[in-house]
């Protein structure tokens, strides 16, 4: 009997869903599954909470390049 | 706040969020391709992966609906 379980397809490339991995490596409270390249199905409670963690991630590679390029 | 913004559009662009439902663990190929099929006729399916037998609706209610038809129709049957 196949299962159906409730959840958010993600659909993005191999760069973010590699963020996403390292971000649910954690604890392991995003991800419900793993499906390729660049498709994962996260809880849907969770997704606010992932984005916000992404952006921050996100954030913290590209303010790098930003100092070191601007002076 | 503008880099907030701008993340955010950057953000928007590389990851595309469906809520839905993920179909697994089918125990024979012909009951996954049939049911594949079945919501990709209906217009539901967003994503399928032959390999793994899983595939990804956007609504449930009806896959659930004929899956629950077909063995009911396979009971009959004998």
């Amino acid at each position: 009997m196949p299962k159906a379980v409730k959840g958010v397809l993600v659909e993005c490339d191999p760069s973010i869903k590699a963020i996403i991995l390292k971000i649910d490596h954690d604890k392991h409270d995003y991800i419900v599954e793993d499906l390729d390249d660049q498709h994962l199905v996260i809880k849907e409670s969770q997704l606010p909470r992932l984005k916000e963690r992404l952006e921050e991630v996100l954030a913290d590679t590209q303010q790098m390049p930003d100092e070191s390029g601007s002076d | 706040v503008v880099d907030q913004i701008r993340l955010w559009q950057i953000e928007g662009e590389r990851m595309k969020s469906t809520v839905g439902f993920l179909f697994k663990d089918f125990l024979s190929a012909a009951e996954y391709e049939g049911l594949c099929q079945y919501a990709g006729d209906i217009g539901v399916l967003k994503w399928k992966n032959d390999a793994k037998r899983m595939f990804f609706v956007t609504r449930h209610e009806q896959v659930a609906a004929y899956l629950k038809s077909q063995k009911e129709k396979r009971r009959e049957g004998g």
